[in-house]
């Protein structure tokens, strides 16, 4: 008997390896956690800086569109009917007469047609951005679990 | 001694235990707490902000892509309360450079009236506020120098876009204007201020960064391309101008449109009005019709009006270019004399003698002859005393009388004939006469050649608006007329272009009678006469110097005609045809 229960007092592990082995599985488990919430934050962070960038981008956007229109009007300005024929008029110019104008026959030459204003590549709505860029975890956690793929949306039994 | 350890740390750990329960405690106690609701509502009320997005006006082309119309940044310069730090400063600072009154200025600042911003001076133009800003910024910085507050702090600048014209006043009677109260007022803005305008969108913005995204995407309206040519237009502008002056008429109008399409190249009227300074309307009108009488005003034609006559009777067969009339000097319509415009008889006369010396009995024979049912067939066939539908706001219908109507006598089958008891607008005599030059086709007048939206355009093509004669009939009748503007040498002739046309002289009907002094006086025409490239109606408002057409609208009409070419790149017919022989 004292044999025996020699042999299993051997075999037991010592108090401070099982202590030690919860310490390491709690701490692996507090290190885990850390480096979830560490990589959440900085997640978040960015994204909220990326997000701060594109309100500023459109303020930038209005600023831009106005400075293009107030440049856009100066230019029609200096370049309107009036301003260009006292420029010409300045620069010794006139009207040419019936008579002075000598007409050319060109073979192939077509008369020009009217403006075409039109964009080779008109502006594509806004992207649309997917969920992952906005949700947060919590609200990740809380769409899957209320989504029929889940299997645990309300009134679902498994 | 390792079991005393033991409890010492079971115990720290206990305590760290029971320290993060209270926290999380207390996090699931704030979180449920009944205060917790009302700090959501708060986070909700400054989460989201409703803002209406209003889009960018469109802008106006002309057919070659010239500005006419666009927008320029204004802002308003204003205080927020809050922030501001020297109301004295500011006050002073703001009204030198933008010449407010001072003691105003300062009063508003120091009594808000509970508003966070207090606007000192709106529609501000950019260079004015940019010295305003630079001023601000260098006052910043120098404060926060010596660490304390700008005596500026709290001066804002909102921008916003308003429209601007840097035509000014180049073709205004076409455009119109578009107000503060953002009203397309006349001409293009109103008639397509929504297109122009755009679909304003109220939404609720996000403030929080993570949804900037969110921010609606809102399209700017369409811009236009128009039919007119800017250099055209200013021709026509300076031909009108130097027209009353050197006939002394009080008002005119010239159009010039392309026969083949209706599309209107230039439409000159007077008098104009600088766009930026739509305020000053009063200044210049006193009826809505004067903004451009080219389309609103209604008036009696006079002899213009015999061609539409002619074609008729033409159309119909009852006479041919050489069928003979007798012209006995006057004939009775309904019980009323008719006579001619010089109270003479002009004896034996064939069709194009009767268009050459513009013979009211001649016209008022052919009318009687057809019988009122087919005369006044045709007119309404021409549109006669029905608005064109031409794409500006204002357009008048006229008004042609006919049988059956209250105030229908049957003198009027004779006076309507050569254009008296009838009232159109100019678009509408360049509308019917389209017929007669464009082998019977009649094409709708219209200003917009094009829509550009989100960076595509649509080209505008419209239909013919109905071919109130045959094509023999409208190629005959513009020989006619060409032939009588040779014989008589009319001053409306085009060196090197044929061209065909007719004045009209009309006396202005005042209480009930016909004032012989006052007339207004028009020519419409069109050229080449084989292949109609342009088509010109000029109309002047009680000439001085003559009241008669033939010396003062005719030569006007070739004026235009030797512009028109010009700028067109028409050339001369010798020219064409050697150019069409190759």
């Amino acid at each position: 008997m004292i044999n025996i229960a020699h042999l299993t007092h051997a075999h037991r592990q010592a108090p401070w390896r099982i202590q030690r082995q919860w310490a390491g599985a709690f701490l692996l488990g507090a290190l885990a956690l850390a480096m979830v919430s560490a990589l959440y934050l900085d997640v978040t962070s960015q994204a909220a800086i990326l997000g701060r960038e594109i309100q500023l981008l459109q303020g930038e956007i209005a600023d831009i569109r106005y400075a293009n229109a107030n440049l856009q009007t100066k230019l029609a300005e200096l370049s309107s009917a009036n301003n260009m024929n006292a420029r010409a008029l300045a620069l010794g110019y006139r009207p040419a007469e019936a008579g002075e104008i000598h007409y050319l026959v060109t073979p192939g030459y077509a008369r020009p047609s009217a403006v075409t204003l039109a964009v080779s590549n008109p502006p594509a709505g806004a992207p649309s951005t997917p969920p992952e860029y906005t949700q947060s975890l919590l609200d990740w956690v809380v769409s899957y679990l209320q989504s029929p793929a889940s299997g645990m949306a309300a009134g679902v039994i498994p | 001694m390792r079991r005393e350890y033991a409890w010492r740390s079971v115990f720290v750990a206990g305590l760290l235990a029971f320290f993060a329960a209270l926290v999380l405690a207390q996090i699931v106690r704030i979180q449920v707490s009944p205060e917790a609701a009302k700090f959501n509502e708060q986070a909700d009320d400054y989460a989201m902000v409703k803002r209406t997005f209003y889009p960018e006006r469109g802008q106006i082309y002309d057919r070659k892509g010239r500005l006419l119309a666009g927008n320029e940044a204004v802002y308003t310069v204003g205080v927020n309360i809050p922030e501001m730090a020297d109301a004295e400063a500011l006050a002073r600072e703001v009204s030198a450079q933008l010449g407010l009154d001072y003691d105003e200025t300062y009063q508003k600042l120091l009594n808000p009236g509970g508003l966070y911003f207090v606007a000192l001076a709106n529609y501000v133009e950019a260079d004015r506020v940019d010295a305003l800003k630079a001023k601000r910024d260098d006052m910043e910085k120098e404060a926060a120098a010596n660490y304390h507050a700008s005596p500026l702090s709290g001066l804002d600048f909102q921008p916003a876009l308003q429209r601007s014209y840097p035509e000014n006043d180049l073709a205004s009677n076409i455009l119109g204007f578009y107000n503060r109260d953002k009203r397309g007022i006349f001409g293009v803005e109103e008639k397509y201020n929504d297109l122009l305008a755009g679909t304003p969108v109220q939404a609720w913005v996000p403030q929080d960064p993570n949804r900037a995204a969110e921010i609606p995407h809102v399209p700017d309206g369409a811009s236009l391309i128009l039919t007119v040519d800017r250099d055209l237009q200013a021709a026509a502008e300076r031909s009108l101008d130097k027209a009353l002056l050197d006939y002394g008429a009080q008002n005119g109008s010239i159009i010039v449109m392309d026969p083949r399409n209706g599309d209107i190249l230039a439409m000159a009227a007077t008098p104009r009005l600088n766009l930026n300074e739509f305020w000053n309307y009063g200044n210049y009108y006193s009826r809505a019709y004067e903004y451009n009488p080219a389309i609103a005003m209604q008036y009696e034609p006079g002899s213009v009006f015999k061609i539409f006559t002619m074609a008729a009777a033409l159309d119909i067969g009852l006479v041919a270019p050489n069928t003979p009339f007798h012209d006995s000097g006057i004939i009775y319509v309904g019980g009323a004399p008719i006579q001619n415009w010089d109270r003479r008889p002009w004896g034996d006369q064939d069709m194009i003698g009767c268009l050459r010396y513009s013979l009211n009995v001649c016209m008022a024979w052919l009318s009687t002859n057809m019988g009122k049912d087919v005369f006044y067939d045709y007119m309404q066939r021409f549109s006669i005393g029905r608005a064109t539908g031409i794409d500006l706001a204002g357009e008048t219908p006229g008004r042609l009388k006919v049988p059956g109507d209250a105030d229908w006598y049957p003198v009027d089958l004779g006076t309507n004939a050569f254009g008296q008891g009838v009232a159109v607008s100019p678009i509408q005599m360049m509308m019917a006469a389209s017929a007669i030059a464009n082998d019977g086709r009649m094409v709708k007048p219209h200003v917009l050649y094009a829509l550009v939206n989100e960076g595509r355009q649509v080209n505008i093509n419209l239909d013919p608006a109905g071919a109130p004669i045959r094509p023999e009939t409208a190629r005959v009748l513009s020989e006619m007329l060409a032939v009588s503007l040779e014989h008589e040498a009319s001053l409306a002739l085009v060196p090197g272009y044929r061209v065909a046309g007719k004045t009209g002289t009309a006396e202005i009907p005042a209480d009930g009678y016909y004032d012989s002094s006052q007339t207004n006086v028009s020519f419409i025409g069109w050229g080449p006469v084989d292949d109609p490239q342009f088509m010109i109606y000029v109309w002047l408002d009680r000439p001085s110097a003559s009241i008669w057409a033939n010396d003062t609208a005719a030569p006007l009409f070739s004026a235009m005609a030797q512009q028109t070419v010009i700028l067109l790149d028409i050339p001369p017919d010798s020219i064409r045809l050697q150019i069409a022989g190759h």
